[in-house]
Parts: C-alpha cells; sequence; structure tokens
C-alpha cells in the first residue's frame, strides 16, 4: 500500500485551495460572448411541450444562425424556476442562457432591479429584424415590459373565447349568436331555470390566480385592467364594478356555476354531467382544459366569440402566457438571441409552435398562414378555429403587470369570493380590496 | 492539548454554519429590505413595525393559534385515548389497526389535499354528498367559507395527526407496568380511576414530549393551508409559515419575511421553554 505523496505538503493543500477558491470567484465574472460555432445552450422552462419545440427547433436555428446548438433543460415547477434563478443569480453561478416565465410568475422578476440585473433588453433584437416590431402583437409584449424594456417574449395570444357544447345547444334551442353579455344573462338564466346548466364559470377554489382570471377575463374585454401601464392600481373602476355585478347575477341566476378550478376532479364532473354547458376561456383551454378532462366530449363543443359589454369594451381579452427571456452577462447571450429569433418568431416556427401546442402565434400576420386559416378541428366539431381568432385579432386589449400583483390576487381573491357569496356589494368588495391592496403594497 | 477540541470540531463547525449562520443571517435580514438580488438596504425595525399593523400577519397569528389549540386540546387527546383503546387487552386485528391510524401521516400531502379537495367539494363534494343523504342539505361551502375552510383545515389536521401522535402514547403505555394496573385493580379502583392515577401520571414524560412537539408542529404548520386552501378565503386559514413563504417566494419581501420568521421562532422557543418548565420535561419523575 501507497503511503501518501511526498509532494503533497499542508503548503500545497493551501495552494490547492487558494487556486480553487479563486476558480470560483472567476466564474461570477461574465465570459467571453460566443459568436460562432457550436453552443450548448441552457434552457429553463415548466413546460415539456416548450422543451419539445425548442428541441425541432435545432435544425432550423443551425441553419439561420453562425452557431451550432445543443439544448440542457431544466424542467421544474413554474414559481420554483424564479426561485431557483435568484437564488443561483445571489451565488453568481448556475445561470440558464433562456428560461421561460409562467406570466404569473414574471411580476416578481419586476420586483426592484431584478429584471434590468438579469434579463436582457430584446427590444434592440426585435428592431433589428424589418418588420418584426410592428408585426408582434403589443398586447402581448405589453405583460413583459418595464420601464420601456422588452424582457420576455410570449408563447401564446391566448384569446379568450366562449366555448359551449353545441349539441346541448341545439337540444335545448339555445342561441349560439348572442351579441351582449345582458341578453347572455337572460339566455342563460333561462337555461338555467329550465335545464340546471350554466354557460360560464367562476373560479372559487384556492388558486388565488384562477380567481382572479375569472373575473380579469371579462374586466379586461369591458375595458377595465388591474394596473395601468405605470403598474399603478387601476381596480376601483366602473368597468371593475360592472364586471363583478355581472357575475355576481350569473351567479344568483344560476347561469355561472362556481367552480374550485378549472383543471380539477370538480370541473371534470361539472363538464361529464353536462352542468357546465359553456364557458369564456382563453384558446389554449381547449387541448389542457376539455381535451384533457372530457375527451369524450370530442366533436361536441365550439367556439365562438365573447358576447360584447353593450356599455364599451374589447372584443376579447388574454388570459395566461410565457413569456422567454435571454439572461444578461453569460457567454451565449448572443447564441440564445439568434436562437429564439431563429425559433420562437419565425412564421415557421409560431405555425410550428401553434401545431405543438396549440398556442397561438404572436405576429399578426401568422393569423393570415393558409394553413392556419385552413385548419379544421376535430375536437371542436370540425370548426375551422382561426375563423374565429381572426375576428377577434384587432381588438386584444393589452395587459400590464405589477410587482404587487402577487399582493393584489391575495386580496383581491377573497373580496371577489366576499362578493360571490353575497357578503359585500360589488362596489364594496372592490373598493376594500383597493385599500387592503394600498395597506399591503407599502409595506 | 488540541486534540479533543480537533474530535469535536466538526460537530461545532458545522453547527455554527448551518444552525446559527443562518439563525443570525436573518436576525441581519430582518432589519433589511431585500427583493432576492442586489444589496440589501438597512430598515433598522421598520420591518417589525410594519408587522404590529398588518392586518395579514395578525390574521396568519390568529389562524395559527387556532391550530395550537385544535393540535394541543383536541389531537394530543383524542391520540391518547385511541392508544388507550388500542392497548386493550384482547383486542382482535390489532396491528391492523394501529397501521390504519398511522397511514394518514404517511400519506404524501399533495394526496391528501387532492383527496380532501374533492370530498370538501361544494357541488360535488362527498362530505355534502353525505350530508344531502342523511339530512336532505348539503350546501355547505367547505373551502370557501371562511369559518368553514378554518373547520376543514382543522378537521385534516386532526385526520392526519392523530393516528401519528398515538404511536408515542403506545409506546407509552407499553412500558407502564403490569403491576401498577393489578394493584389499583385490587384497591377496587374503577377504569376511570386507574386511568387519572395510573396512566396520566406514567405517561408524563411521553405527554409532554408529545404536547411540546405537537405545539411546536402546529405553530408552524404549512402544508395543510398551503395545499388545500393556500390560506383562503380572505386570509381566514393563512397560517404565520405561509405568510413568511408567501413574503419571500411570491413577493419578494425577504426582509419583511425574515422579520415574520423571526417573530415566529420568538414565539415558539418562549411557549416551548414554558411548555418545558410547566411540564418539567427533562426532570426525573
Amino acid at each position: 500500500m501507497r503511503g501518501p505523496s511526498p509532494h503533497l505538503t499542508r503548503r500545497t493543500l493551501l495552494g490547492g485551495g487558494l487556486a480553487l477558491g479563486a476558480t470560483a470567484c472567476a466564474g461570477h465574472r461574465a465570459a467571453a460572448v460566443r459568436t460562432s460555432g457550436p453552443v450548448s445552450l441552457s434552457l429553463w422552462t415548466h413546460d415539456e411541450g416548450y422543451e419539445t419545440f425548442f428541441r425541432t427547433g435545432i435544425p432550423g436555428a443551425d441553419r439561420r444562425t453562425d452557431f451550432r446548438y445543443r439544448l440542457d433543460v431544466t424542467r421544474a415547477g413554474a414559481a420554483d424556476l424564479v426561485t431557483k434563478l435568484l437564488a443561483q443569480a445571489v451565488a453568481g453561478r448556475g445561470i440558464p442562457d433562456l428560461m421561460g416565465f409562467e406570466i404569473n410568475g414574471f411580476p416578481r422578476m419586476l420586483r426592484g432591479d431584478i429584471a434590468e440585473r438579469l434579463l436582457r433588453d430584446l427590444t434592440g433584437d426585435i428592431a433589428a429584424v424589418p418588420g418584426l416590431a410592428a408585426d408582434l402583437l403589443p398586447a402581448r409584449t405589453a405583460p413583459y415590459r418595464q420601464d420601456g424594456h422588452l424582457y420576455a417574449l410570449d408563447s401564446d395570444t391566448p384569446l379568450v373565447v366562449h366555448y359551449y357544447r353545441h349539441d346541448l345547444f341545439t337540444r335545448y334551442r339555445l342561441p349560439v349568436d348572442i351579441a351582449t353579455w345582458e341578453e347572455f344573462a337572460e339566455v342563460g338564466a333561462l337555461a338555467h331555470r329550465r335545464h340546471g346548466i350554466a354557460l360560464n364559470a367562476v373560479v372559487t377554489g384556492s388558486d388565488v390566480n384562477q380567481v382572479v382570471q375569472s373575473f380579469q377575463m371579462l374586466l379586461n374585454q369591458r375595458g377595465g385592467a388591474l394596473f395601468d401601464v405605470e403598474q399603478r392600481l387601476t381596480l376601483d373602476s366602473p368597468e371593475a364594478v360592472e364586471v363583478l355585478e355581472f357575475l355576481c347575477r350569473g351567479l344568483r341566476d344560476g347561469f355561472v356555476i362556481d367552480i374550485s378550478d378549472y383543471y380539477g376532479g370538480a370541473m371534470q364532473a361539472a363538464l361529464k354531467r353536462g352542468t357546465v354547458a359553456g364557458l369564456a376561456m382563453a384558446s389554449w383551454y381547449k387541448v389542457y382544459g376539455l381535451m384533457a378532462n372530457v375527451p369524450e366530449q370530442s366533436g361536441r363543443w365550439r367556439i365562438r366569440p365573447l358576447p360584447r359589454f353593450s356599455r364599451g369594451g374589447h372584443a376579447t381579452s388574454t388570459a395566461g402566457g410565457t413569456g422567454f427571456g435571454v439572461l444578461r452577462g453569460t457567454a451565449n447571450e448572443r447564441a440564445a438571441v439568434d436562437f429564439l429569433r431563429a425559433t420562437w418568431l419565425t412564421h415557421e416556427g409560431q405555425v410550428r409552435r401553434f401545431r405543438r401546442t396549440g398556442y397561438l402565434p404572436t405576429r399578426r400576420s401568422v393569423f393570415e398562414d393558409p394553413s392556419l386559416l385552413r385548419t379544421e378541428d376535430a375536437y371542436l366539431g370540425g370548426q375551422r378555429p382561426f375563423d374565429v381568432y381572426t375576428t377577434l385579432l384587432a381588438d386584444v386589449p393589452p395587459v400590464h403587470m405589477s410587482p404587487d400583483q402577487s399582493i393584489l390576487h391575495d386580496v383581491l381573491s377573497g373580496h371577489l369570493l366576499r362578493a360571490y357569496r353575497g357578503d359585500a356589494s360589488p362596489r364594496e368588495a372592490l373598493r376594500e380590496a383597493t385599500e387592503d391592496f394600498r395597506d399591503q403594497a407599502g409595506r | 492539548m488540541a486534540t479533543p477540541y480537533l474530535f469535536i470540531a466538526p460537530f461545532y463547525l458545522l453547527y455554527v454554519l448551518f444552525m446559527l449562520a443562518p439563525i443570525g443571517v436573518a436576525l441581519w435580514l430582518s432589519l433589511c429590505e431585500w427583493v432576492g438580488l442586489g444589496t440589501p438596504h438597512w430598515v433598522g425595525l421598520r420591518n417589525y413595525h410594519h408587522l404590529l399593523t398588518d392586518g395579514s400577519f395578525q390574521r396568519a397569528l390568529g389562524n395559527t393559534g387556532v391550530y395550537v389549540l385544535v393540535s394541543v386540546a383536541v389531537i394530543v387527546p383524542a391520540a391518547l385515548l385511541i392508544a388507550q383503546a388500542l392497548n386493550v387487552r384482547g383486542l382482535r386485528a390489532r396491528d391492523l389497526w394501529r397501521t390504519a391510524y398511522f397511514v394518514p401521516m404517511v400519506v404524501s400531502p399533495i394526496v391528501v389535499a387532492l383527496v380532501f379537495g374533492l370530498i370538501f367539494d361544494r357541488h360535488f363534494g362527498l362530505a355534502n354528498a353525505v350530508l344531502r343523504a342523511l339530512f336532505g342539505t348539503g350546501g355547505v361551502d367547505w373551502l370557501g367559507d371562511p369559518t368553514m375552510a378554518r373547520v376543514s383545515i382543522c378537521l385534516v389536521m386532526v385526520w392526519r395527526w392523530t393516528g401519528y401522535l398515538t404511536i408515542f402514547f403506545l409506546a407509552g403505555l407499553q412500558n407502564v407496568p403490569r403491576e401498577l394496573y393489578e394493584s389499583a385493580s385490587l384497591d377496587g379502583a374503577g377504569r376511570l380511576r386507574t386511568f387519572r392515577a395510573v396512566t396520566l401520571p406514567a405517561l408524563r414524560p411521553v405527554t409532554a414530549f408529545v404536547l411540546v412537539t405537537s405545539f411546536i408542529g402546529a405553530a408552524q404548520i404549512f402544508d395543510e393551508p398551503y395545499l388545500l386552501t393556500g390560506g383562503g378565503p380572505s386570509e381566514a386559514t393563512l397560517s404565520v409559515a405561509q405568510f413568511v413563504y408567501r413574503a419571500a417566494f411570491e413577493r419578494q419581501q425577504f426582509g419583511y419575511a425574515a422579520a415574520a420568521g423571526v417573530v415566529l421562532f420568538a414565539v415558539v422557543f418562549t411557549v416551548s421553554q414554558l411548555f418545558n418548565r410547566l411540564l418539567g420535561i427533562g426532570r426525573p419523575v
């Protein structure tokens, strides 16, 4: 058996330790930026669909750029990824090159100067592609902007439409061309009285984001908003009161059903029984809500534009989304930007993304793609969904976010439930939510 | 001379590194404002001052108080009674009963939340279906009504923790000398008298341990309210641990979260010390 190496003295050990420490510290400094050649991009995402999309986009990206890509993917929960990113940023190493921010997690990046420190402003990269800035839908860049900088690019234009059970509407002789929410309320109340069905749903469970989403979809459509472009709260508005009054009326008259969440067992039971014969929801809900819960109802569902509020507002609104951002100061920063442009933002890439994930394009021109316009959806009984989407595209309201969004969701969800239960009037509930928000956001 | 210190050094080094240092950093952070990146800004006692006037924190403290009360006043006695019942001689399928009571503890909290979420659903839940079948009424909003949501959390706590604590009492009961019961029987003591005069005093060390650990566990409760109600509705089930998590990992208010954590630590530590003195933990019986 050999003894310890005669060269391994305490001094060499100490020297080795110091060298190791120095190497560790050096890792904190920005490495030289790669400009071409083979590159292994670190991608963090919460959704397997994005991973598949990006992987299949590699050959195209290799052709369009000076890089040869390889992806090193980390998948985790959406909120966990943001926490992990911040922890890695504090540690000064191990941050990804490209990361997907689920829309409800992104406001954490807006706190203080986190976004500015960590994320690349993509405004210049978009402007560098002729015509791209004008083609991107402003409604889908707005959530990821702060102080005029664009920090992420959305995966979807999640237009809110009204899903309805065509078979039940036909059987009960319900009109499908209802023009306004006011008419919808009358038809819905009658349908509930006669047939025990609901034509819309609001979430009243433990997920505060879903509780607020049910309300916010209609609020944005009505022309209201939770925050303005300056990240100021705009909740206490006549539009918000009108929307909340409408939902409360719906719950009282039965044409709106309260459900614990959009995806779980309760919703599945309601869908299977036919209790929920319609609901206002984002375009992706067909894949992730309906097809996941009631695949056997294929062919029975249809979509149509939301009814309008007669006092004003927009044709639709949006709900959900995931923005992909590029991390600043990494050796692969340029490669990540090029990869994003070559996959995420090309016409072909956006068509492919819709085919793979069901997420709608974020470029206006892609909605005119003949292959998309011709797409017939078997789950929607052969309907051409882009016939509906294209009619909405001209009137999509932007959604602005605030670093205090999580606080608002916490306080607003509680007050919405109070209003739904009749414990507070809609006006009181919104006023108190505003007061609670101001109290908590100031801390 | 230094050899003994070198031998014990690893423990103390790790203790300082992973126990004392984080506590010290948390204390320092509680006096700062920090979004999770960049340099924390010193704000002195401002976070503590804000906590004093924060309605959410007060609600979280109140809710946690309820959870502690249920844990100490309902779950611990229930565990003791169940252990007593399981310890009866001649009980059939004893192991099956013990396993049945212990199973809730080993079920993943996620599964617990999922199952109870379905049970407590207002429209399609089992609880309301049973109520409708038995009494013709079943519109209870178990998770949507603030009071009922708190009740639901407490029910899940009872279901989950009672069996676990039963194991401790059962172990204690099996160590009570049989002669004490025989003597009590010869003296003509009934079941209740035997329980009060023999079982309870003999179980005092176990009871003290169970009480203190139950208190600490309930004071730091997170899983049940987080998974079942998310702390809602209207923060009616929000616990202090959840408040800390929310401030740090949803709102990026790390200094504020640290201050709330320090308050929680101070309360738990003080009350645990009180329990220690009252119950004479560590002193000979």
